[in-house]
């Protein structure tokens, strides 16, 4: 090992020491403590590190996928918080990342674990129903609520605004769509296999002008990631990158209307957190690769936009984005996962972006990594 | 680039029960936010996070707080974070909120404890939902139900009576008659307490905590980044979290608080307590069911094995004692979800700075010891060090 | 003047599949065939029941299997005055029963208790008190196939 040197620049450059899912498949036959305990097991073997040393587990669940309240109490001690320092935050796993990062920034613990688990608990003929069901709940419950508000809604409206304005046709729609599903097709992880631009067109309505595979592809299961401090990091088995800046930000709700005019707000927030820590000055130069989740091809542009990386050359979902796979909360532990294996390939630095989709593009958390290679 | 974090400043609404309150949450929430900006005097526009807390399925809502935080006349911008570990949420919000504060990423964060039992119809219906579905929710466990575990080894251990269950419950309720803003202020004796009605053995319905509607809300700013508030900050010196397995079952001893023992000599530890009967001013322990409370102080070494309730007997953990535990009268006085959680170290932060309301404040209390906890059977535990500066 | 509405009334409905696992599948199996399965953490030598499909201190997964006797100590109990809407009738006994040979304690009901009187709940039963599983004439793969627990 040629000893890790991250650039100057960062802030607090914090090492990724261990990285593991589980399968992701379309319904995982487990409860969410096994596959908790699979990805964080297989993540701390391969940081070369045992659970007794980790100074902080956090997990990212949503109690209402799980089918309990409290289901972190079910998950705990599988993320490793046996008589040990622990908690839960119910969102993406983009902020369970960000959590463990600071912990370290903070001089808090020298290692932390980051662990994204989803499994709705609903068989999968009846997924799409119950998860645009509990999205309902999601929703303001006096206004939004009764007038059956959820995510694909939301996503619908802002997918035809963007096509009443102009920005994009349903043609590029599709285009885009097909692109993405394509560029992941046939990866470890993907979710979906090719298809042309007519395909996705002729794939079932949805919402608008929304077809099925212009949606996220649903997947389930845990991502695990093992972060060290600098010094403790450069005595572990296999560093295989470093976060050097990260960011969190979180969208206005419905009645604003922001996320009709401009949907990538929170992540143009959490990214001028990240570049700040990180060091950079032009991210559009600066970074090669990009890991986004946008969640319909309508999001693409603006999301890209607002990360700084409309001019230059970067990658721009290099795995196919969640339109290739999409583990629900465990998402942002995907896009960093894909993020650093782009990295290992290529080398330099990447940018990971992630959001819960629980209210799609309202009212949501986004979290923004950069990530430079080893 | 680390830095210490500081409490300054805490905003607390009075309690009532959820069918006396006029307010709605989202109401309760904004008088909370707006009396810790008030007490610290700080501006909306100085703020740069919030950190909140919910628990979905006992709110009706999910994540609710994503839509409450915006109606509080604090911009559309502010980044929000959302915790649910259960009963320990108000601890981790602070804990959480410290991080990004001790981290760099923020200088003045707010945290909010909403009332989380406001609405559901059954809240034990809504508790049990929690318990271990498939092998340990069929059996009917309720959260009192699991409450009375813990007594029940206890009387077997060390011989307790229920007279002996009360005295805590006596003592919560007179320190309670001094904080206006306890739901329940009434006085009662042990006689009261034992003849209330039995709830699930040994626990008399006065045991209990009620189910009460409150918010509250405090500051978490960067160390030095104060100079422009006005009170005294208090800096949150060590926190820690333990955690238990997830059935109730994989405790060892019902008879004392194992799990809250390992994590107070953690903390000691980090705050190099040495003998916290002499060193700690003030306490605020998160006992919801009487019988707690004694174990607790065993667990956190202010009382010997079985000596929890002699000590309160002695006096010491009243307001005139050595060690005043639950001034603000604990959650068996008031208890509204993760308003009630955070409110151990609302109170504490509140006696440090020296302004607790005047009946209730401890004089120059400079270190303050802050619980809680929740879960299946008491599964999590945190606790803070807190210190005036 | 008219009364201002203060309330709506919200109302959940969700209907679940709760994944079971290997690890509980085979537990939920062996009750139909009145056998309490329990499993063993290889480094600490721990007995779970209900099983664990890892150990959370030695942080591996369990691999052994064994029967445990239907019988063993209660260590800690209550009995429900009040009831919750969906929950069961009260008064009902609930025990931490320490089965023979078993780390964790199985938590279940004890029957053929008077509970009419809550002063002499006390005379009958207590930690230390050996109970033994009453099956369920019908048993689907669920906790309730054992019935309750009894006195023995």
């Amino acid at each position: 090992m040629s000893g890790l040197n991250p650039s100057a620049a960062a802030q607090d450059p914090i090492p990724v020491l261990g990285l593991a899912a589980t399968p992701l498949v379309p319904e995982s036959d487990a409860v969410l403590d096994e596959l908790v305990f699979d990805a964080v097991s297989r993540a701390l073997r391969e940081a070369g590190i045992r659970k007794q040393e980790i100074g902080l587990s956090v997990t990212a669940s949503l109690d209402i996928y799980d089918g309990r309240s409290i289901s972190s109490g079910l998950t705990n001690a599988a993320s490793g918080g046996y008589l040990a320092q622990s908690y839960r935050i119910e969102g993406d796993a983009g902020q369970a990342i960000v959590h463990a990062a600071q912990t370290i920034a903070a001089g808090d613990a020298d290692l932390t674990l980051a662990v994204g688990v989803y499994n709705p608990e609903v068989s999968a003929p009846d997924r799409r129903a119950f998860l645009q069901q509990i999205s309902n709940h999601g929703f303001e419950p006096h206004f939004d609520r009764p007038v059956g508000l959820s995510a694909e809604t939301a996503f619908g409206l802002h997918t035809g605004y963007a096509v009443d304005s102009g920005a994009l046709t349903e043609e590029q729609l599709a285009e885009l769509a097909a692109a993405e599903i394509s560029r992941g097709a046939g990866r470890p992880r993907a979710a979906r296999t090719a298809v042309t631009s007519a395909d996705v067109a002729a794939s079932a309505p949805v919402n608008g002008v929304l077809r099925e595979l212009m949606l996220p592809a649903e997947a389930t299961g845990a991502i695990a990631v093992v972060l060290g401090s600098l010094g403790r990091s450069r005595r572990a088995l296999h560093p295989r990158a470093v976060i050097t800046g990260w960011g969190q930000a979180t969208s206005d709700t419905t009645a604003g209307g922001q996320w009709l005019t401009d949907p990538a707000a929170a992540a143009r927030r959490a990214g001028q957190e990240a570049y700040r820590r990180a060091g950079l000055t032009e991210p559009g130069e600066q970074i090669d690769a990009a890991e986004l989740t946008t969640s319909t091809p309508a999001l693409l542009a603006p999301t890209v936009d607002a990360l700084g990386l409309a001019k230059g050359d970067t990658a721009i979902n290099p795995s196919g984005g969640v339109a290739s796979c999409f583990p629900g909360v465990a998402n942002g532990a995907l896009r960093l996962f894909e993020a650093v294996e782009w990295l290992e390939e290529n080398g330099g630095q990447a940018v990971s972006h992630s959001t819960d989709l629980l209210t799609g593009p309202v009212a949501e958390t986004a979290t923004v990594l950069v990530v430079e290679g080893v | 680039m680390a830095t210490r974090a500081v409490i300054a400043g805490v905003g607390i609404t009075p309690a009532s029960s959820p069918r006396k309150q006029t307010s709605s949450s989202l109401e309760l929430v904004q008088e909370a936010v707006w009396g810790a900006l008030q007490h610290s005097g700080a501006t909306p526009d100085s703020l740069d996070g919030i950190v909140i807390g919910n628990i979905d399925g006992f709110e009706g809502t999910v994540l609710g707080a994503k839509h409450l935080v915006r109606r509080l006349g604090l911009g559309p911008d502010l980044p929000v974070s959302i915790l649910n570990t259960g009963g320990t949420t108000g601890g981790n919000l602070v804990q959480v909120a410290a991080r990004q504060v001790r981290a760099g990423d923020r200088r003045r964060v707010l945290v909010i404890g909403g009332p989380t039992f406001f609405g559901a119809e059954d809240l034990q219906s809504a508790i049990n939902t929690n318990s271990p579905m498939i092998v340990e929710q069929p059996l009917g466990m309720g959260a009192y139900h699991m409450g009375a575990f813990y007594p029940s080894a206890y009387t077997e251990r060390f011989g307790a009576t229920v007279e002996d269950f009360a005295v805590s419950a006596v003592q919560d309720h007179e320190h309670a008659s001094r904080n206006p803003y306890a739901h329940l202020r009434n006085t009662m004796t042990v006689e009261d307490v034992v003849s209330a009605k039995p709830l699930s053995y040994p626990l008399t319905m006065a045991m209990v905590c009620p189910v009460s509607t409150s918010a509250n809300a405090l500051l978490v700013c960067a160390e030095g980044t104060t100079e422009d508030l006005r009170p005294t900050p208090v800096l949150i010196k060590a926190f820690a979290t333990s955690s238990d397995p997830y059935l109730g079952g994989g405790k060892n001893d019902f008879a004392a608080m194992e799990n809250l023992a390992i994590l107070a000599q953690k903390v000691y530890q980090l705050a190099d307590v040495r003998s916290p009967r002499e060193e700690i001013d003030v306490v605020e322990v998160f006992s919801p069911y009487a019988p707690m409370q004694p174990m607790q102080l065993e667990a956190l070494g202010f009382a010997p094995p079985g000596g929890g309730i002699d000590l309160i007997r002695s006096g010491a953990t009243r307001i005139d004692g050595d060690v005043p535990v639950n001034l603000s009268g604990g959650p068996l006085c008031t208890n509204a979800g993760v308003a009630g959680e955070l409110a151990p170290i609302v109170y504490v932060a509140l006696q440090l700075m020296g302004d607790a309301p005047e009946a209730m404040q401890v004089p120059g209390a400079r270190r303050g010891l802050a619980h809680g906890t929740g879960g299946t059977f008491f599964q999590f535990e945190n606790l803070a060090i807190l210190e005036r500066l | 003047m008219s009364t201002p509405i203060t309330t709506q009334r919200v109302h959940w409905d969700l209907n679940y599949d709760v994944h079971l696992g290997a690890t509980w599948g085979r537990f939920m199996q062996g009750l139909t065939e009145q056998k309490i399965l329990a499993n063993k953490c290889p480094e600490c030598s721990r007995v779970f029941v209900p099983p664990q499909a890892y150990c959370e201190s030695c942080f591996v997964k369990t691999d052994e299997w064994l029967e445990l006797p239907p019988e063993g100590v209660v260590e800690a109990f209550t009995v429900a005055w009040l009831g919750f809407r969906g929950g069961p009738k009260p008064p009902y006994a609930i025990a931490g029963i320490r089965l023979d040979g078993a780390s964790t304690l199985l938590m279940h009901y004890v029957g053929g208790l008077d509970l009419g009187n809550p002063n002499t709940i006390r005379e009958q039963i207590g930690p230390g008190t050996r109970v033994r599983a009453v099956w369920a004439e019908e048993r689907t793969g669920q906790i309730l196939d054992i019935a309750h627990f009894e006195k023995i």
